[in-house]
């Protein structure tokens, strides 16, 4: 299978998204960035009123309450309008961000497990974990401040072409350095951020590694060789965050230049707007005062200049899942009739190496099916043609004579997932209308008792045994309750003591149900209704555990072998 | 004794030349950013209002000079300091992971795996970032006593009042702020739980189509997603009304400055250049102060990284080690009297060479098995001998390398299959590969044997980690070996073929096998059935099968 990653939106629309998004919310879009306006116009007020105070000093007289009562009113108007807006600008990049997400969600948890998996799992779970956090934290984090630090600098600059349009112009002598330093940045800084978030990750996942497995490396007395490998991956984190950090100390320090090339140009054109009497000193203060006010806003809206970059790529991969067509979900109509037959059936992942020829299978509404066989004999590939995840290369798989529609066949494979939250949580996604009685019940029908509803389980809660776990997956399809269903090597991984309790919870969880059960336990397939014996993708035997006995080929062979009875 | 304070102190002197640049540099930076407004006052003073072109030069060319000692200053300062926090940081990463691994064990028993990679990453970090603290509570110093002095040159009521007005003020911000962010911090900790429930739901994605639970997720979902909505808002609020307050606190301080000030200089106490420098300088004083109250903040965050570390570094071995070496092993292993968890008074004798299984009706008497065997620990009665030598009054590393367990739940490391097989490998590791049938595993990966195996062997099936793992463990081939459950979920098929080749590849070397696979069990020499911690029965797997109800009940129910 070759890997096919999920679509990456175009940055054209990522921004069509994003103007979407901004004019389903126009009316409140528009408010805040109002409100923000207000906010940040009340405080260019400052300086001028400072730079009156200096000319009302410089003329000797000693009227300095009016202003300096003006200034605490725009203080007190300037917090207060601040409040405002960045609560709704906070509103609005939430809202935004949590449609988006939805929307995102929704489309995943829909598409076709096969897309999904020759993508890689991987590459899903990064997007809903590292972009959609990435985007979030930009919207928390950078956004308001982005809206607060650039208002400040177009308004400052309003603000001193407001006191003489000259000074607007030196500060913006500084302006082509920003820009350089800008694309400089750009240029060098994300790609070393992006090695470095790598170097980082495969620094956690050695230590993952290494830790999780500290009882297997001193088994094997393999500890020095692990410690060499801890070293050498964080080494290189080192390395890359050290390079990281000289890329952001020549940034500032350009942006530093920038600085003192704008300063000394506003302090010049002072000099000489005030020798030419064009200017009152009080007004040269005031701009000098402006530009020194600028640094910092001019320092937080630059160095977010990456944070954006990051955002829009993770919004690519997010829009790109987000805008692929929805899959309808399959009504859950109850199967009247269960009856399951398989016709002819071939497949293979790759042209010209089947997986399965020709297999005919048919199971009796009620009938349960064990399929036993080597790895590679077919047997997951099998299950999974049946549950509906791959459609078949040839051949037609019907369900009381009707075609098979996706989620007719419940699967609970090998892989077992506790969701986090309480129990209770966790079995309601089988089935959201269950009461706890009905919880209750599931659970104990797969012999697991007294146990409390409220525990929260899966990641930073309790931790449940491997045998645990799989009882919690068969409780799941008790209450999901569909008329069929397969159990793949559900009970393969929980040691052999373990093995045969979930036999039991399987039994239980399975009776009633047309089953087709994947057994690594012959005791477990010589309980079945019918056996079938594949071998590189096809069906060699067929029957009930005695009639294969009596038939002496391979299963019998592997039952002697089992039970010792040689 | 392993204490913080030893922790944060190593931390420290290890990268002494770093830190001590880094501070000095730091001082550097802040001093000059305090001279910028102290510059911009001269500037108007004497240049500006007085005409002088060559003042305006000179003023020009002293701000160029500040500019240039700050710019320089802060580059070299964060160089420093950042290799001084990396560095401290990856020492302990060392430190801490040669203490995890240490064949004596221990540090595993009170944190678990995930616990412990956290304080290898973040609390390490956390650690490191001292050194970074260090120097901006230098800078913060320096900043403060450059302004300091500034102001009362100027004017000692003015100087007093900028100097004592900033820290109440910041304290009141503080205190308006302090409950607000306390329940930003809730709400926000509430508005992360919804990444983590999609994370987790995509996780589970094969498990929710597999009972067509996708519509009960995704309802789940823009449920959490809709709370979490609320909560971020709630908190997006509060921070506003801090962030508003101290703006609001702030412009009012400035206001009664420019008031004091503006007397001043209407009285001709202070000149203009003054009055403008000394608002620029209230305004600029608020970073060394906020640069205390975050070196503080984050010192103290350092100082419980630091004992977390500690504790790691710290713990108890889980056995003490011997010093005794034997020159050559003949695989003679007895358990006498051995007591432990649910063992009572065990007795084990197993002959250089044989091949024995070992069926316990308690999985539990099983892993208690391999833990006095792998000396995890040491039986607190009775001994565990090998040839004829207390196993715990040997060196435990040479005491594994003659007796290697191979537990049920093994890990595969990172790196190719062929790799994980050969890292212990003593022995021919074709052979291991056949006889454990992980050659067939290999033939179905892209790569063959040189496939890259993922995150533990997850890319794998269990069954194929299973073989893999059997693989190693008899390419080690070690005088004595000891492997519980090594095919419970290998095929029923593959399993018999193992079970074949692992009696041939370990002929004439000691074997013995904890498990309840009839299979297995068929191929053993002899099998002893453990049950309430005692040995009840002994003999070949079919004799067992026939005389025994326990046996039977055990491996073939």
């Amino acid at each position: 299978m070759s890997r096919e990653l999920l679509p990456i939106a175009t940055p054209p629309r990522v921004r069509a998204v994003v103007g979407e998004l901004l004019s389903a919310h126009k009316g409140r879009a528009v408010a805040a960035f109002g409100v923000m306006l207000v906010a940040t116009a009340i405080g260019t007020a400052v300086a001028p009123l400072l730079g009156h105070i200096v000319d009302t000093v410089k003329a000797g007289q000693d009227a300095l309450l009016i202003p300096v009562i003006w200034l605490v009113v725009v203080a007190v108007s300037q917090g207060l309008t601040t409040v405002l807006g960045t609560g709704m600008i906070a509103r609005l990049g939430e809202t935004m961000l949590a449609t988006l997400r939805e929307r995102f969600v929704s489309r995943a948890l829909t598409l076709p497990l096969e897309k999904v998996e020759k993508a890689g799992s991987g590459d899903l779970t990064s997007r809903v974990s590292n972009d959609v956090t990435a985007v979030a934290d930009v919207v928390r984090r950078a956004l308001p401040e982005l809206a607060r630090a650039s208002l400040t600098i177009v308004l400052t600059l309003a603000g001193m072409a407001v006191l003489d349009w000259r000074f607007a112009l030196a500060a913006l002598l500084a302006a082509p350095i920003q820009f350089h330093t800008v694309r400089w940045y750009l240029r060098h800084a994300p790609p070393l951020y992006a090695a470095h978030r790598e170097s980082v990750g495969a620094q956690q996942q050695q230590l993952l590694d290494t830790v999780g497995g500290a009882h297997t490396v001193r088994a094997f007395r393999l500890a020095d060789a692990h410690v060499a490998r801890v070293q050498e991956r964080s080494n290189a984190a080192v390395a890359l965050a050290l390079k990281g950090v000289r890329i952001v100390t020549q940034f500032f320090g350009r942006l530093n230049l920038a600085e003192f090339v704008g300063l000394s140009a506003v302090l010049v054109t002072g000099f000489i707007l005030v020798n030419n009497n064009a200017v009152t000193i009080g007004v040269a203060s005031a701009a000098a005062v402006y530009f020194h006010n600028l640094f910092t806003p001019i320092n937080i809206a630059l160095s977010l200049v990456d944070d954006a970059q990051s955002a829009a790529a993770s919004m690519a991969r997010i829009v790109g899942v987000a805008d692929l067509p929805a899959t309808p979900l399959p009504d859950k109509k109850p199967v009247t009739d269960a009856l399951v037959k398989a016709a002819s059936l071939g497949h293979a992942y790759v042209d010209g190496h089947p997986v399965l020829t020709d297999v005919d299978l048919q199971v009796a509404p009620g009938e349960r099916i064990a399929l036993v066989g080597a790895s590679g004999a077919g047997k997951t590939t099998l299950v999974k043609l049946i549950a509906g995840i791959h459609k078949p290369s040839t051949g037609t798989i019907s369900v009381g004579g009707a075609d098979l529609q996706p989620g007719a066949v419940a699967l609970v494979s090998q892989e077992v997932h506790v969701f986090a939250g309480t129990l209770a949580e966790d079995l309601r996604l089988a089935n959201p209308d269950a009461t706890d009685e009905h919880l209750r019940a599931a659970l104990e029908l797969v012999g697991w008792d007294a146990v409390d509803l409220d525990t929260v389980v899966g990641d930073g809660g309790h931790r449940l045994t491997v045998a645990q776990s799989q009882k919690l997956a068969l409780a799941r399809l008790v209450l999901a309750d569909p008329a069929i269903a397969i159990l793949d090597e559900a009970t393969a991984e929980a040691g052999s003591a373990g093995a045969r309790e979930l036999e039991v919870a399987a039994d239980a969880a399975l009776s009633g149900r047309t089953a087709l059960v994947v057994a690594h336990r012959l005791t477990q397939a010589a309980s079945a209704d019918r056996i079938v014996v594949l071998d590189n993708g096809r069906v060699v035997e067929s029957g009930t555990h005695n009639e294969l006995l009596a038939l002496d080929g391979r299963y019998a062979t592997l039952w002697s072998a089992w039970s010792g009875s040689r | 004794m392993t204490s913080g304070g030893s922790v944060l102190r190593r931390a420290i002197t290890g990268q002494r030349r770093d830190v001590v640049a880094a501070s000095v540099l730091a001082a550097g930076h802040q001093g000059g950013e305090a001279l910028v407004p102290v510059v911009i006052g001269l500037t108007i003073d004497q240049a500006v209002s007085g005409g002088s072109v060559s003042a305006l030069l000179r003023w020009i060319a002293v701000l160029g000079a500040v500019f240039i000692m700050l710019s320089f200053s802060w580059r070299f300062s964060t160089r420093c300091g950042e290799r001084a926090m990396e560095r401290a940081a990856h020492e302990i990463r060392t430190k801490l992971t040669e203490r995890v691994l240490d064949p004596r064990g221990g540090a595993e028993t009170k944190h678990l795996p995930g616990a412990l990679v956290n304080i290898a990453t973040s609390d390490a970090k956390r650690v490191g970032a001292i050194n970074g603290v260090i120097a901006y509570a230098v800078a913060a110093l320096v900043g403060l006593v450059v302004s300091a002095i500034a102001l009362l040159n100027m004017s000692i009521w003015l100087g007093l009042l900028v100097l004592l007005g900033t820290p109440p003020l910041l304290v009141l911000g503080h205190l308006i702020g302090r409950p607000l962010e306390r329940r930003s911090d809730e709400e926000q900790d509430r508005a992360a739980h919804a990444s983590g429930v999609a994370a987790d739901l995509i996780a589970g994605l094969r498990v929710l189509k597999g009972i067509g639970a996708e519509r009960a997720a995704i309802e789940r979902y823009r449920q959490t997603s809709q709370d979490s909505l609320g909560a971020t808002i709630r908190a997006a609020r509060a921070r506003a009304w801090h962030d508003g307050a101290l703006l609001s606190l702030t412009g009012i301080f400035i206001a009664i400055v420019a008031l004091v000030g503006g007397k001043l200089a209407v009285s001709g106490d202070i000149s203009i250049g003054d009055l403008v420098a000394a608002v620029a300088l209230s305004l600029f004083l608020q970073t060394p102060f906020a640069l205390f109250s975050y070196a503080n903040g984050q010192f103290a965050q350092s100082r419980a990284s630091a004992q977390r570390v500690a504790e790691v570094l710290d713990a108890e071995p889980a056995v003490s080690g011997g010093a005794g070496k034997v020159a050559e092993f003949s695989g003679q292993v007895r358990m006498s009297g051995v007591r432990h968890g649910t063992l009572k008074d065990l007795r084990l004798d197993v002959a250089p060479g044989e091949l024995v299984g070992v069926v316990a009706t308690d999985p539990a008497s099983a892993t208690d098995m391999l833990a006095c065997l792998g000396r995890d620990i040491d039986p607190a009665e009775g001994v565990v001998e090998l040839d004829g030598h207390n196993l715990s009054t040997l060196d435990i590393e040479h005491a594994r390398s003659a007796i290697l367990v191979a537990a049920h739940d093994a890990v595969l490391f990172e790196g190719t299959l062929l790799e994980n097989v050969t890292a212990a490998a003593r022995g021919p590791v074709d052979r291991a590969m056949v006889a454990a049938s992980a050659n067939e595993v290999a033939s179905t990966l892209p790569d063959g044997a040189d496939s890259e195996i993922s995150e533990r062997g997850r890319s794998l099936s269990g069954g194929q980690r299973q073989r893999v793992a059997l693989a190693r463990a008899l390419a080690a081939d070690p005088p004595v070996l000891v492997i519980h459950d090594p095919t419970t979920a290998v095929d029923s098929v593959t399993e018999a073929r193992i079970a074949k080749d692992l009696k041939e590849i370990r002929n004439g070397r000691t074997t013995v096998a904890l498990t309840t696979s009839p299979a297995l069990l068929a191929e053993t020499d002899r099998v002893v059935l453990v049950h309430d911690g005692v040995v009840v029965a002994e003999g070949t797997h079919t004799e067992l099968v026939d005389s025994n109800e326990v046996y039977r009940g055990t491996v073939l129910s």
